[in-house]
């Protein structure tokens, strides 16, 4: 992922702030009033069950951003950022392989308040992404993450114990409401203890490893990530999930996310497999494959050479090779 | 010196993948008596505040039981209270033996993993088989044609084995072969696809590609129906109304999380195929009701791929003890159905002997140390300092499986 034009980038950010302020208003304005028809337990706490999915950009990026033309990119005719061109390892996906804009989720003035060494590595990171993204490898997504990445995934709520199954490689986290000794290490998905506070279900989450990045962009925190996710229903059928995130090896100060989860309406919704660690294992071992797949490889640096035939029967080709 | 090294590591680092459970999956036996507990009074099966059987909170299998009855106890369903102890002492004895073999050997370094981490057997159960339908414990017959698959798989094994000392020495892994040249069947990919343990076609002498490898060293170990084994099980339900989940914690961090609907809908269109199937569930009184199809041909259990059919019944006896009863059918692979039956013992749900982290996959370096291990051997044989790949051993070569050497007179009694 290449970085765009400051100019749009901060013009864009104004007007993302703006709208998404807008947007936290109307949220917000009624809770009580808001959540009234929303699924209630048996004992009167909102019912968060169901298979839920972010609708967003935010796995792309937290901030907001313009489209661009393709998830990888590079320069092409003009020497401008904003005028790239999908680069090889996506080029043969045409339209499918850009990457769509959005008004960003970071609430305030939209911007992360990183520290200035961490803002290097975030800007490196983003360079760098196909390399260095950790969802590309298939692991553990982490919190936030998982919650809006564009997989559905199931809360099954009970008294003492929130269980939520990701489709993404089958995971999972459990929110304690009860008490619990800690995990007997650092974890990707964290450690979730949660409490009411009215409507709202508070999870404090500590114990991570620092190993998950928030996004393609190459956000990214470190082991001191902290984390206090509210969720609150808005509807039956939406809830609207709000995450502080603190990290004072990372970040100057606490920010902040929100995003509404949306309820998957279809009456035969279920959570099917994404069993991702198989499909990467070309990804990640084919330079060690005995007869390689990919014919191009300097050391472990993977070299595509892309193919895109032309089908028989295609109108616009046969009218300008005639 | 480095690419010994790496062939240290790729055959150590190959099969270890991330154990995080086994130190508190296990009980040691020296000097122990069984684990308490389930012993004492329990409650009634507790209901949820909904009114659904409540099956929530953390299990585990806490003792041993053979999936098929050892001959020795042919037509009983019970050990004795003294054979539990016998069993105990015996299996605890061979925990404390050196079970290497001979140092520096293929074999030596080949179960040089599984013996460092194997340091403990659980107590012996009341059983003498999980199986307990057909009546005399054993498996049923396999059909003709999974016999004739089996039949080509350990062909297959064989042929990459035969031109290495395992064959040459005629040692158990070479059963049924013999020493011979390098086969040409080296370059050819297995007739089937490789999958969970030996029933799914084991392990092959070769590593051109992660495919080549066990799915357990690919961190894609854990399978359903799961009796727990030896790696550790511990799982957690949590239901709601509607649904029951479950995350499997097991498999040596290899854990996954499933989600029964309580419904009566269909399951998936027969074209969709998962790695855990399609699970469906119903109350029938007090017990979870668990129908499960649509499993992908790359999964194996005991010989049977894409048609398993299972029927799982969870009935919380106690409120300490669930009873898991599974029906496994699948006319294609054996000639009549078959059942297993096991108990699930509560886990406090403070002490949270579990671990929601499957991160085998993230820590994986056995996979690339195996496939760079092969490729060194590759270029030092084609530059004329090593010895021919073909005739090197690095996986079913024996060694120590499970806690015991696969072997000789130190061999598991509950297999003799």
């Amino acid at each position: 992922m290449r970085q765009w034009s400051t100019g749009s980038a901060i013009a864009l950010a104004v007007a993302a702030a703006a709208v998404s302020a807008v947007i936290a208003v109307a949220l917000t304005r009624n809770p009580v009033q808001a959540s009234a028809g929303a699924a209630r337990t048996a004992d009167g706490k909102p019912d968060f069950s169901g298979i839920w999915q972010a609708l967003n950009e935010a796995n792309w990026d937290l901030q907001a951003h313009e489209a661009r033309s393709g998830a990888v990119m590079q320069e092409g005719v003009y020497p401008f950022a904003f005028t790239k061109v999908p680069a090889a390892p996506v080029v043969a996906l045409g339209a499918a392989a850009g990457v769509p804009g959005s008004v960003g989720v970071v609430e305030g003035d939209g911007q992360i308040p990183y520290n200035p060494e961490a803002a290097k590595i975030k800007a490196e990171n983003g360079e760098h992404w196909i390399d260095r993204d950790p969802e590309l490898k298939c692991y553990l997504p982490g919190i936030p993450r998982a919650m809006y990445m564009p997989y559905p995934f199931q809360i099954v709520q009970s008294a003492n114990k929130v269980h939520m199954a990701f489709a993404f490689t089958s995971t999972a986290r459990t929110i304690h409401l009860d008490e619990v000794e800690g995990p007997p290490d650092l974890t990707y998905m964290g450690h979730s203890v949660g409490k009411w506070d009215g409507d709202t279900l508070v999870v404090d989450v500590t114990e991570f490893n620092g190993r998950s990045w928030f996004d393609r962009a190459g956000n990214f925190h470190s082991d001191a990530l902290h984390l206090t996710e509210r969720f609150t229903p808005i509807s039956k059928d939406a809830i609207r999930y709000e995450v502080t995130i603190e990290d004072p090896k990372t970040f100057t100060k606490p920010w902040k996310i929100s995003m509404p989860l949306y309820r998957r309406l279809e009456p035969n919704a279920q959570l099917l497999e994404y069993r991702c660690i198989e499909f990467v294992e070309e990804f990640l071992y084919g330079n060690l494959r005995k007869n390689q797949l990919v014919k191009r490889w300097e050391g472990d640096t993977i070299i595509i050479d892309v193919t895109r035939k032309v089908p028989p029967g295609d109108k616009l080709y046969e009218w300008y090779r005639r | 010196m480095r690419r010994r090294l790496l062939q240290l590591i790729g055959v150590a680092a190959g099969i270890a993948v991330v154990i995080v459970l086994l130190r508190v999956a296990a009980i040691p036996l020296a000097g122990q008596t069984p684990a308490g507990g389930t012993e004492a009074k329990a409650g009634p099966p507790p209901k949820t505040p909904w009114g659904d059987p409540d099956l929530q909170g953390i299990w585990t299998n806490n003792y041993e039981t053979p999936l098929q009855r050892p001959a020795k106890y042919a037509n009983r369903e019970f050990f004795t209270e003294e054979e539990r102890a016998e069993l105990d002492r015996q299996r605890a004895e061979i925990i404390g033996k050196d079970g290497r073999r001979e140092r520096g050997s293929e074999q030596d370094v080949g179960g040089a993993y599984n013996a460092a981490i194997f340091l403990t057997h659980k107590h012996m159960g009341r059983r003498t088989s999980l199986i307990v339908d057909p009546p005399d414990g054993k498996l049923p017959p396999f059909t003709p044609e999974v016999t004739k698959r089996r039949q080509e798989m350990r062909e297959f094994q064989l042929a990459l084995l035969q031109a290495t000392d395992v064959c040459k020495n005629k040692l158990p892994g070479c059963d049924g072969g013999k020493y011979g040249p390098p086969s040409p069947k080296r370059a050819e990919a297995p007739p089937y696809y490789l999958s969970t343990g030996a029933a799914g076609g084991g392990v092959i002498n070769r590593s051109d590609n992660p495919e080549d490898r066990t799915l357990g060293e690919r961190c894609m170990g854990a399978t359903l129906p799961d009796f727990g084994g030896i790696t550790g099980f511990f799982p957690q339900i949590v239901q709601s109304p509607g649904t029951v989940s479950i995350f499997y914690d097991t498999g040596q961090g290899q854990g996954w999380q499933r989600v029964i609907p309580i419904t009566s809908r269909p399951h998936l269109p027969s074209h969709v195929r998962q790695w855990w199937g399609d699970s469906r569930g119903r109350w029938e009184g007090n017990t979870l009701v668990v129908d499960t199809t649509n499993f992908t041909p790359k999964t194996d259990y005991q010989g049977s791929r894409e048609n398993l059919h299972l029927t799982e019944r969870w009935t919380r006896v106690d409120a300490n003890t669930i009873e898991y009863v599974v029906i496994m059918e699948d006319s294609t692979t054996w000639t009549r159905p078959w059942t297993v039956k096991q108990e699930f013992h509560r886990q406090s749900d403070k002490a949270n002997r579990h671990y929601k982290e499957p991160r085998c996959h993230e820590g994986n370096y056995g996979m690339p140390a195996l496939l760079a291990g092969a490729r060194i051997e590759e270029r030092a044989f084609a530059q004329g300092r090593g010895p021919d790949p073909a005739t090197m051993c690095t996986a079913g070569c024996g060694g120590f499986a499970g806690g015991f050497a696969d072997d000789g007179e130190e061999s598991n009694p509950l297999a003799r």
